[in-house]
């Protein structure tokens, strides 16, 4: 009996539940927002316009997970799809086209991994940089009117409907690779890697965890990514330039941290992700159908995506005993500067354990 | 433990429901008779679309309709898609859009219409399959031209000149650099050299670094032509910052209340642009004669825009079909306190 109620309760109190529970509330809001809103078309289009997002956001997840952020994953984008646009403008088949676009986004988040983990380097400050970089890069490939004559059967996987013209083909898709990406990371042994290294990465590399190729690997798991967005993302608008996706990575962002993956490492998970994804998209859509203006919608996804970060820190506080207040782990230095006692003297050292020796 | 994560949790949704009911109350029920028709602007960020729906607005009241003026906080095609994909739900009649990537809202606004929803373009065309008439504020070549001319005036037809765009991707600002270059290229203005272009991307900010960048690599820089409002009024202010307005003109197309300092201070004597207002007032008399079936764009149909008068349908631009507002209009210090917008 107490057994039973205690999964009840470890269930109840799970984020992906308070997540299914925050779906429904919006739903019933955006209801009486809007009486378009409940349309069996509308609902299942709601996510449509967002799944370049997910895709990105699923991407980043592995990096935050690791506890490193990718700031650049837009610009990246951009420059897969401009990659892919030019390919296809010179006469290329478009799916190969496509698929140099895949290729070319995960050597841009190589270098990403390269610089994070070869040589050591804080990756806000790193992909900071990439991002500037390689949205530059993009007007470079590519500046001007862009390319927009694509194959009808290309841009179908984007935004084509079947089922009578109703269900969106990107819905199926974008499901598939939540599955996969979802056993990726959470029932491979690189998954547990990820995990261990976004706890803690000394202990990681002690336990023989071959710390330098999985960083590598998850910030080419998020360049990979970014091109998937850029394909679907060129599907559904049938435009490429070098603009692609600005102004998206604060529904990215979003999605990843409301999804419950802890923005310090080492805690997260895929379903959470794509939940977080299914409400940021109701949310606007239903704000959309109200005509809500634009600027007090982003007011609302900032605010939402706010509240996930204090209401995760409380939740690890509760359970914890204690506030985790650090910034993001910035390299082995923030260690020392924050816990110079722990970092100067193993715990079980410290001199309050050596009482009564 | 779980008390207290319950407690977080209720307080959170307790936020959460107070701020939605705001929402809800704020958003309203609203009921009316006439066409409902939507109003699209490259972003609600910019003030002169705020101009434009103003001039939307003032109209519908003349017809009898109702405008719903919302967009997206960023310059961004893609953003748009969600509003059209809205719109089309909602039932409205008509979509008057504006935007800088004509290409991604074209798949979405043959959704809209396969809906029965009108589309007219106006300010950032979409492609010409995607909506049934584009309303061009002045005709491009005259724009270009026009700059030119002003730079040219206040110059005294000779020295160096540089371009202050928005983005490099922006189609209406590549068509008047287009014409300026023609234009510049004329024996006439032989003495006139365009020595760059430089873009600040619509953002205060970046046109002002890009303004004082030009101030520094160019020392003989005479003129800088800023085919943009917001870039206008950066290079205006940082001009005036660094106190150049005497050694550089400025002028392009501006908003008589962002420049009406600058002009004061002497900081940009002849600047133009079309009346805004008049500009969102004749695109929703537009729209209402597509929605009713008087226009179908067929070149040579005609309409009465209320007290703008008749105007007719043409190629304008090589683009068509297209109604025309008229030609800019030029702002001096003379008479910059004539308009309010």
């Amino acid at each position: 009996m107490t057994a039973a109620r205690a999964i009840a309760l470890r269930l109840l109190a799970r984020w992906e539940t308070l997540l299914v529970v925050a779906i429904v509330g919006a739903g019933i809001w955006s209801t009486t927002l809007s009486p378009f809103f409940l349309k069996r078309a509308n609902l299942l289009d709601l996510v449509t316009p967002y799944i370049f997002i997910g895709l990105m956001a699923f991407g980043l997840t592995f990096v935050v997970v690791a506890g490193e952020i990718d700031i650049s994953i837009v610009s990246n984008m951009a420059v897969s799809v401009v990659c892919f646009a030019q390919v296809f403008d010179a006469g290329v088949n478009v799916w190969l086209a496509a698929l140099i676009g895949l290729v070319v986004a995960t050597v841009l988040g190589l270098v990403n991994g390269a610089l994070v983990s070869v040589l050591d380097l804080p990756s806000l400050a790193i992909t900071l940089g990439t991002m500037a970089a390689y949205a530059g890069l993009a007007y470079v490939i590519l500046s001007g009117e862009g390319v927009a004559s694509f194959p009808s059967g290309y841009t179908k996987i984007g935004g084509g409907y079947i089922a009578g013209n109703e269900l969106p083909i990107a819905l199926p898709v974008i499901l598939a690779v939540a599955v996969v990406l979802g056993i990726v990371l959470h029932a491979t042994r690189f998954g547990r890697y990820v995990f261990t290294i976004g706890s803690n990465r000394e202990a990681a590399r002690f336990s023989g965890i071959p710390v330098m190729r999985v960083r590598m690997a998850v910030f080419a798991a998020s360049g990979l990514m970014a091109g998937l967005a850029g394909v679907v993302y060129v599907g559904y608008f049938g435009s490429a330039r070098a603009d692609a996706g600005t102004g998206s990575l604060l529904d990215v962002v979003t999605a990843v941290v409301l999804g419950g993956v802890d923005i310090f490492g080492g805690a997260g998970s895929m379903l959470g992700v794509f939940l977080a994804l299914v409400l940021v998209a109701e949310l606007r859509n239903g704000m959309q159908l109200a005509n809500i203006q634009g600027d007090t919608q982003d007011i609302v996804i900032g605010g939402l995506l706010l509240a996930a970060i204090v209401a995760g820190n409380l939740v690890r506080r509760a359970q914890t005993g204690r506030f985790r207040v650090r910034p993001l782990r910035l390299g082995r230095k923030e260690v020392i500067a924050h816990d110079a006692a722990d970092a100067l003297m193993p715990s079980k050292l410290a001199p309050q354990n050596l009482k009564g020796r | 433990m779980h008390r207290r994560r319950l407690a977080v949790t209720g307080i959170v949704a307790g936020a959460a429901l107070v701020t939605m009911l705001a929402l809800t109350l704020s958003a309203g029920a609203r009921t009316s008779k006439g066409y409902k028709i939507f109003f699209l602007p490259k972003t609600t960020t910019i003030p002169v679309f705020t101009q434009n729906a103003l001039g939307a607005k003032a109209a519908a009241k003349e017809l009898g309709d109702t405008i719903t003026y919302n967009g997206p906080t960023d310059v961004s095609g893609p953003k748009q898609v969600p509003f059209i994909d809205s719109a089309a739900r909602q039932g409205y009649n008509g979509i008057v859009i504006s935007t800088s990537d004509p290409n991604a809202v074209a798949p979405a606004l043959k959704r809209a219409a396969a809906k029965g929803v009108k589309v007219v373009s106006y300010d950032g065309d979409t492609a010409p399959d995607s909506r049934t008439i584009f309303v061009a504020p002045s005709s491009n070549k005259l724009i270009g031209a026009i700059e030119v001319q002003w730079a040219s005036d206040e110059t005294h037809n000779k020295g160096e000149v540089a371009i202050l765009s928005a983005t490099p991707t922006s189609p209406n600002q590549n068509t008047w650099i287009k014409f300026m270059k023609q234009e510049l290229a004329k024996p006439k203005y032989k003495n006139m050299k365009l020595v760059k272009i430089a873009y600040g991307n619509d953002d205060p900010t970046e046109s002002a670094k890009q303004t004082q960048a030009l101030v520094q690599a160019y020392p003989n820089l005479k003129a800088i032509i800023a085919p943009t409002t917001v870039g206008i009024q950066a290079a205006a202010q940082e001009l005036q910052q660094e106190g150049k307005c005497k050694k550089i003109q400025l002028t392009g197309l501006g908003l008589p209340n962002d420049m009406r300092k600058y002009v004061k201070a002497g900081c940009a004597n002849k600047f133009g642009l079309w009346d805004e207002r008049a500009f969102g007032y004749l695109a929703t008399y537009v729209v209402h004669n597509v929605i009713a079936g008087k226009l179908t764009g067929k070149l040579g149909q005609t309409l009465k825009a209320g007290k703008l008068g008749t105007f007719k349908v043409v190629v304008s631009d090589g683009n068509k079909p297209v109604v025309v507002l008229g030609p800019p209009l030029a702002f001096t210090p003379k008479n910059i306190d004539k308009y309010h917008f």
